[in-house]
């Protein structure tokens, strides 16, 4: 090597040193002044929808606190890792932000099978893991204990669906149902059995039980036999997209009967049917009509234009427990976990959430029974979780 | 079997009978699958949908808009991903490799303009569904069943009795032969990949209107080859033989065994009818490139 070529080299390595020291000494600052949580969230793919507004929810609870400042000095960033509604993509999103981002702690997903596939690895390390899967499986381990950093941060399928059953029977009268779920999809099956159980607790009947897979999208022979038994009322558990389909379905086969469904016929469900929504029951987290979330929904709407959903609600109150949890205990994970499971009396926008350290759900959180008239949401019945 | 099951599955083998057309039209040609078929059919129906649909412009110019996108987005696929291995006389494998780039390809432009979510057509009818007897027959189901037999029969009748159909069945025969009796083959190459794209556009619009409007729609194409397979690569008719099989099957093993079990028994069947007829019902005699 010649002497200019030599020369060369030698001044690239010292520049490059110089780089890494300048930058690793800049993110150290930097790590100084802030403290990182993640968003594990599906941003794209057939559940995107669901993950954005919880996003969007978390980043606006974090956007108003580090507009005052931030916590004991510190800004708050929040790292969101796209899951793309594929339970691999999790899992290496997950393990990216305990291991390389070295987040303080991690907002879930309101997908059960992805959290599902999350909760066994969350045990590895110590980083509080707050979702918002409602199967008791994704917080609660074969044995009855809970997962050490897994919180569902709604009330859980058990409670979700005993609600839906209690309130159909009582309210409405109903006496012989019809089940059509999703048997691949970890949420539907999770709100069958407490639906199932208290129907039969309270003497009345499931007539048929029939089940479909994520790729199906023609459900009029399976609708079939439902409406051949005469049932009061349908009950399917699902996404947003597939219940559209099956009402349209339902109704197209000339079904005047009773629609109950889970979280997910929420608006924009009512927006997205294409028809009235009459007849239609569904659970939801939130009252919409309360006055300081509909300031809220047109704030988010005029700055951001966003159409808020309830996992916006849930996403925010998220944030806004984590940072309590930074205010009280700092950015130490375990100490974010142990403040979490001993969380007493959040005053949050779904309602007054006290941590169950048994079951790693909340206790007695209200849920809101919901019809619509037409395409307008109309709040029936408020239900505190004892079911 | 009730009269009504029967219904819902000659109205599933309709559809499945559009896709299979558009599919076998070009291995009728080209001798290969275009396993692009399946992005052109929800390219086409997301134009359709906004385009005129959004617009509230009804459902024969959604129909229009839908079929014209997808002719044009079959030539354009034509000239970008084929005709260049046509004139190379490249590979087989390579036209399957393009035709799963294109389709990959157009797949993610639509998700990339329209996002993960789906969306649904406005309603095209006052009421959605009639009654005959007992059974009740959906209007988009009747439609659909309706326009797909006229557009397979104009289909059937051009292909038979015109020029350009004696000139298509000539290529898909032999290509050189063909081309030294001065048939415009790049033309008519050119003409099948645009029909088949219009029919693409149709299906996408029937499977939205039907299914919701997703990025992932084309993913029912799968329908449509099993199909075409189980009547014959490259036989239009067999096409929509298998495909209105294929619905009626689907349909009853769904009534008698569950959603969970029909697709497992549906492949099943169709391996064994394979075992024991594998040119398929017609009996194509031809030779698959990819």
């Amino acid at each position: 090597m010649c002497k200019g070529k030599k020369f060369s080299v030698v001044v690239m390595l010292i520049v490059l040193t110089a780089s890494v020291l300048a930058f690793a000494a800049g993110s150290k600052e930097a790590a100084a002044s802030e403290i990182v949580i993640g968003s594990v969230q599906d941003i794209t793919g057939p559940t995107s929808s669901l993950g954005k507004m919880v996003d969007s929810g978390a980043r606006l609870a974090i956007d108003e606190v580090n507009a005052k400042g931030g916590v004991n000095g510190k800004t708050i960033r929040i790292i969101t890792y796209d899951t793309k509604g594929d339970v691999n993509e999790a899992i290496n999103a997950f393990t990216r932000a305990v291991t390389t981002d070295k987040v303080s702690a991690l907002i879930g997903p309101p997908v059960a099978n992805i959290a599902l596939a999350l909760a066994p690895i969350s045990e590895r390390y110590s980083v509080p893991f707050l979702n918002l899967a409602i199967d008791p499986k994704v917080q609660i381990k074969a044995d009855g204990t809970p997962y050490k950093n897994m919180f569902g941060m709604q009330p859980s399928a058990d409670q979700q669906g005993s609600i839906m059953a209690q309130y159909a029977i009582e309210k409405r009268g109903f006496g012989k149902f019809g089940i059509i779920y999703n048997e691949s999809n970890a949420y539907a099956v999770s709100l069958l059995a407490p639906f199932v159980d208290t129907v039969k607790a309270n003497g009345k009947t499931v007539a048929v039980t029939t089940s479909y897979t994520a790729n199906d999208k023609d459900f009029k022979t399976l609708l079939n036999n439902i409406l051949q038994a005469g049932v009061d009322a349908i009950y399917s558990p699902g996404y947003t997209q597939e219940l559209i389909l099956i009402t349209q379905q339902a109704r197209a086969m000339g079904f005047k009967g009773a629609l109950i469904y889970g979280l997910d016929a929420g608006p924009p469900f009512n927006n997205l049917l294409g028809e009235s929504a009459d007849n239609i029951y569904f659970i939801n987290n939130i009252d919409t009509t309360e006055p300081h979330l509909e300031a809220i929904t047109k704030s988010v709407k005029a700055t951001q234009n966003i159409d808020v959903t309830n996992k916006f609600f849930l996403g925010y109150d998220i944030g806004n427990i984590l940072v309590q949890a930074l205010g009280a205990v700092g950015s130490d994970s375990v100490a974010i976990r142990d403040y979490v499971e001993n969380l007493k009396g959040y005053q949050g926008l779904t309602g007054v959430i006290t941590m169950d350290a048994k079951t790693h759900f909340p206790l007695g959180l209200e849920m809101v029974m919901h019809t619509y008239e037409g395409t307008t949401p109309v709040v029936l019945e408020r239900y505190s979780a004892s079911y | 079997m009730s009269l009504q099951i029967l219904i819902n599955g000659l109205a599933l083998g309709s559809v499945y009978a559009l896709i299979a057309t558009g599919f076998s039209l070009v291995f009728n040609v080209l001798k290969f699958s275009n396993f692009a078929y399946g992005a052109m059919m929800t390219c086409g129906a997301f134009f359709g949908y906004f385009l005129s649909a959004a617009n509230g412009w009804g459902l024969v110019p959604t129909l229009l808009v839908a079929m014209v996108s997808g002719a044009v987005l079959g030539l354009l696929g034509q000239v970008i991903a084929f005709q260049r291995i046509l004139n190379n006389n490249s590979s087989p494998i390579y036209f399957f490799v393009s035709s799963i780039t294109l389709g990959t390809l157009l797949e993610g432009f639509v998700t990339l303009k329209v996002g993960a979510n789906f969306y649904n057509y406005p309603r095209f009818f006052e009421s959605s569904t009639f009654k005959i007897g007992s059974v009740i027959i959906s209007k988009s189901d009747a439609m659909m069943f309706v326009l797909s037999a006229i557009a397979l029969l104009l289909l059937a009748y051009v292909i038979k009795y015109t020029r350009i159909g004696r000139a298509l069945r000539s290529v898909s025969f032999n290509r050189d032969n063909a081309s030294l009796m001065g048939i415009n083959v790049t033309m008519i190459i050119r003409l099948t990949f645009m029909v088949s794209g219009a029919l693409a556009g149709l299906s996408g619009v029937f499977l939205g209107i039907n299914y919701t409007l997703y990025p992932t729609l084309g993913s029912l194409v799968v329908k449509g080859f099993i199909a075409s397979v189980i009547g014959g690569l490259g036989s239009l008719s067999g096409a929509v033989i298998g495909a209105v099989l294929l619905g009626m099957m689907e349909t009853f093993l769904i009534h008698l065994i569950g959603s969970g079990y029909a697709p497992v028994v549906t492949f099943l069947i169709m391996l064994v009818f394979l075992l024991v007829r594998p040119r398929g019902i017609a009996g194509s005699n031809v030779q698959e490139k990819a």
